[in-house]
């Protein structure tokens, strides 16, 4: 397990450094300069290029790359072009609202999604089946900012239950109130994914021979569905929960703008659209890290939901 | 902890008050405005350059003069924290008598001539301004004593008041603040306005306290929050929603349509107008031959455009300098809609079966259904227009390197002739060229004109020259200039703002010492 740990760990620097390298190359290769973003569309061409050189874009490539790498193996990951705070207090300003949203939408997610597709497969193509799944496509196939303005329409203008700025703190009742529509429109989007993922398993594992054995020695059909079927179906419901975890928080950020959450999404959207290199480049680090931690986590959850895995 | 927590209730006690859930409330103190961005950028006034930086500024600072809350033209400039000026004869000597007993916020003491010497030339430096090209002309700043303010300029400058207004570079820092905080300026920023900082929330609000000691009297408003909302539908449902007082519209018609009809609010189409024009490049091909840009005027519907837009909203332009600038010609000699003669003079210019032009555009919404418009007109007159889409930054960077031969822009700028004309149609201001602005046109037909009138001191000579400079820029079709978009605000009928709202230079509404709740 140590060695697999470690291992996995020289892998994860290996991919971050591949992706720092591709980042800042792919940043400075997009048309459209930072300075005169700062700057303004009157700013003259002399203001623009004394930026450039205050903000250290004229030097060579290569010059550039070497005190950014060298930096950020210093841990200083640069102040941001626009705001010239510090790329790491930028990103830790915003990171407990991205978590809370991710892990809330995660769990309404798992709550919903896991009993549902369980329902479906087990009452293949009846009703619940049928609902299910026609739920779980309508869940797919919806973008979730429309589906946000359909909550913010009914519960926050309709009813007057929730804000529409869904940005508060300080309190319990303001945190709830403040998160409910935020995770219930991405839990709702992520539990229809997890709601397929777990009826296919289950199907799979229903036809099973040792499903049929456990019902012949006449264990009760829930402890064969839930003890002996899903444990055994987990598996790739693991591997989703983790591939669609990095995704959640790529894919916040239509949720976050529209509930006007603050959060990473928004961060980097600002950053791509000014230019922001600096942010971009931290911000990759930041998506890198929790990608490479999130399956490094999937991977020791497939050891404790199979003892049969074993980690090489 | 104990300050989030003071923020959560005063949050919460706004959102029953917005809910109407406690009507016994006394007079409502707090305004929050909601803005379209999403989250503040740069907040020192001397490198600002967005809408929303610009517009919460504008409650912390001071010019030296200002221009009339609510109105949008130099002819509205009134004392601020100069009580008064004089200039010698040729304008080049300005004396400024700064007014005594001003505090800046914070308790950073006094704001002398000293403030406003060392304001000025922080403006004027590359290294900490966006805006030293505006005092470019400025030779020497110095506080002759505690309460006068000498400018001595190199030459005359037209608008010269403009430049040390309540806007960009005229903003006045307090210099004790501005040294001590040195680049973290933006992160604090001390002025001498009716509302100082207090707060920032990242991407969420900036929070203003009154200023009692303001020296126009202590705000009627307690606090201002500042609040960064993006997505126009949110920002709308929550003004809806009672939780913001003043919203900054989405820019287009339907939007003042049925903002309109909610009850208990006031919409306002203000100055100025941005211009939407066409920057034709007259050294590249087909674009060279007059007669190719004489059909595209001749070929462009203005009337049929601001049908388009929404007349609420945007009217039709004038000239190549916006309309109500002091020094436009508001009867410049446009080229009237003509779809036939546009094709004769394709003919003549030996493209009997049209021809093909292009031009490189950013998918900002608004500007991008113009050029979809602009596109279908040109069409009847057998006029391709090929657009390519791309992201607003790289349209910046691809104008700039000169790859679009037709570049649409939208800007309004301050409102004097000269710095409309110096910036789109000067040549020095050619893109490309070490002093460029955003002359994307490469036209030098009026440069006589434009820099004659720079420095001419007799306002009717001045003016003349304007004229001659838009006759010529017209007629040779460097720009052809369209429609006029308007600044687009909504406010909650019970707040007064204390002035009538025609426009504001900064593009967003003054909250002023006397704005406040009726009920």
């Amino acid at each position: 397990m140590t060695a697999f740990l470690i291992r996995r760990l020289g892998f994860a620097v290996i991919t971050l450094f591949a992706v720092l390298t591709l980042v800042f190359v792919l940043v400075r290769i997009v048309p459209g300069d930072p300075a005169q973003v700062i700057l303004g569309d009157q700013a003259s061409r002399e203001a623009i290029e004394a930026l450039r050189e205050r903000l250290g874009l004229n030097l060579p490539l290569y010059h550039q790359y070497v005190v950014f790498v060298w930096g950020a193996l210093g841990g200083d990951w640069g102040t941001s072009m626009m705001t010239g705070r510090p790329v790491i207090q930028e990103v830790l300003n915003v990171l407990p609202w991205t978590l809370e949203l991710t892990f809330l939408s995660l769990l309404i997610g798992v709550v919903i999604g896991v009993p549902l597709g369980v329902a479906a497969a087990v009452r293949r193509n009846r009703f619940t089946d049928y609902a299910a799944r026609i739920g779980s496509l309508l869940g797919l196939s919806f973008p979730p900012f429309v589906s946000a303005l359909l909550l913010l329409l009914a519960f926050s203008i309709g009813l007057h239950w929730f804000p529409v700025i869904s940005a508060k703190s300080g309190s319990l009742s303001a945190w709830v109130e403040s998160i409910t529509l935020p995770a219930i429109n991405l839990g709702l989007i992520t539990a229809a994914y997890i709601t397929r993922v777990t009826r296919s398993a289950m199907l799979e594992v229903l036809q099973e021979d040792y499903v049929r054995t456990a019902r012949a020695k006449g264990v009760p059909w829930t402890v064969v569905v839930w003890r002996h079927a899903l444990r055994n179906a987990l598996i790739p419901v693991i591997t989703i929960i983790g591939l669609y975890l990095g995704i959640l928080i790529g894919n916040s950020v239509l949720t976050e703008i529209v509930f006007s959450r603050p959060g990473l999404g928004k961060l980097i959207v600002g950053a791509l659209n000014q230019r922001d290199y600096t942010m971009l480049q931290g911000m990759m680090v930041i998506y890198t890290l929790v990608v490479v931690l999130v399956n490094l986590a999937t991977d020791i959850a497939y050891g404790i939901a199979d003892p049969r895995v074993k980690f090489k | 902890m104990k300050k989030q927590l003071i923020l959560g209730l005063a949050v919460a006690a706004g959102l029953a008050t917005g809910f109407g859930l406690d009507p016994a409330q006394a007079q409502k103190k707090s305004l929050v405005i909601g803005m379209g961005s999403a989250d503040a950028g740069k907040l020192d006034p001397h490198l600002a350059s967005t809408t929303p930086d610009k517009g919460l500024l504008n409650y912390i600072f001071n010019g030296l003069v200002r221009v009339k809350p609510g109105q949008a033209s130099p002819d509205f400039i009134e004392p601020d924290l100069a009580e008064s000026w004089t200039t010698n004869a040729n304008g080049t000597e300005w004396t400024f008598k700064i007014r005594s007993g001003v505090q800046c916020h914070h308790g950073y003491g006094p704001f002398s001539a000293e403030d406003a010497a060392y304001s000025i030339k922080r403006a004027s430096s590359k290294a900490t301004s966006s805006y030293s090209g505006d005092f470019a002309a400025v030779d020497k700043v110095e506080a002759v004593d505690g309460s006068t303010l000498k400018i001595t300029l190199k030459n005359p400058v037209a608008g010269f008041l403009g430049y040390v207004a309540n806007i960009n570079g005229g903003n006045m820092v307090c210099k004790k603040a501005a040294e001590e905080m040195g680049e973290n300026f933006g992160k604090k920023p001390i002025g001498t306005g009716p509302f100082q900082f207090a707060e920032y929330q990242p991407q969420q609000f900036v929070k203003l306290t009154a200023n009692k000691q303001y020296f126009r009297g202590a705000p009627v408003l307690e606090d201002i929050t500042y609040r960064y909302i993006p997505a126009d539908s949110s920002r709308d449902l929550a003004f809806q929603s009672g939780e913001l007082d003043m919203i900054y519209g989405k820019q287009d018609q339907t939007w003042v349509d049925r903002t309109s009809k909610l009850p208990g609010v006031k919409v306002k189409a203000m100055e100025p107008g941005e211009l939407s024009a066409l920057y034709l490049n007259i050294t590249s091909k087909p674009l060279d031959d007059i007669r190719v840009r004489q059909a595209i005027a001749h070929a462009i519907d203005r009337k049929a455009i601001v049908q388009f837009k929404g007349a609420g909203s945007s009217r039709e332009a004038v000239s190549v300098v916006p309309s109500g600038y002091l020094g436009t010609d508001e009867k410049s000699p446009l080229y009237a809609y003509d779809v036939n003669r546009a094709k004769a003079l394709l003919a003549e210019a030996g493209y009997p079966n049209g021809v093909t032009v292009k031009t490189i555009h950013t998918t900002l919404t608004g500007m991008q259904t113009f050029i979809e418009a602009v596109q279908a007109q040109l069409k009847k007159a057998n006029i391709n227009l090929e657009i390519e889409l791309v992201e607003h930054a790289t349209f910046h960077a691809q104008i700039r390197k000169g790859l679009s031969p037709i570049v649409h822009y939208q800007a309004a700028r301050f409102p004097v002739a000269d710095v409309y004309l110096t910036q789109f149609y000067d040549s020095a201001s050619n893109i490309g060229t070490s002093t460029a602005i955003t002359n994307f046109t490469f036209c030098n037909v009026a440069d006589t004109e434009i820099r004659a009138a720079r420095v001419e001191m007799d306002a009717a000579k001045q003016k003349a020259l304007w004229k001659t400079a838009q006759e010529k820029l017209v007629t040779n079709v460097c720009g052809i200039p369209v429609y006029e978009q308007l600044q687009l605000w909504a406010w909650k009928d019970n707040l007064d703002l204390g002035y009538e709202l025609n426009g504001s230079l900064n593009l967003s509404p003054p909250v002023t010492e006397k704005t406040k709740f009726t009920k």
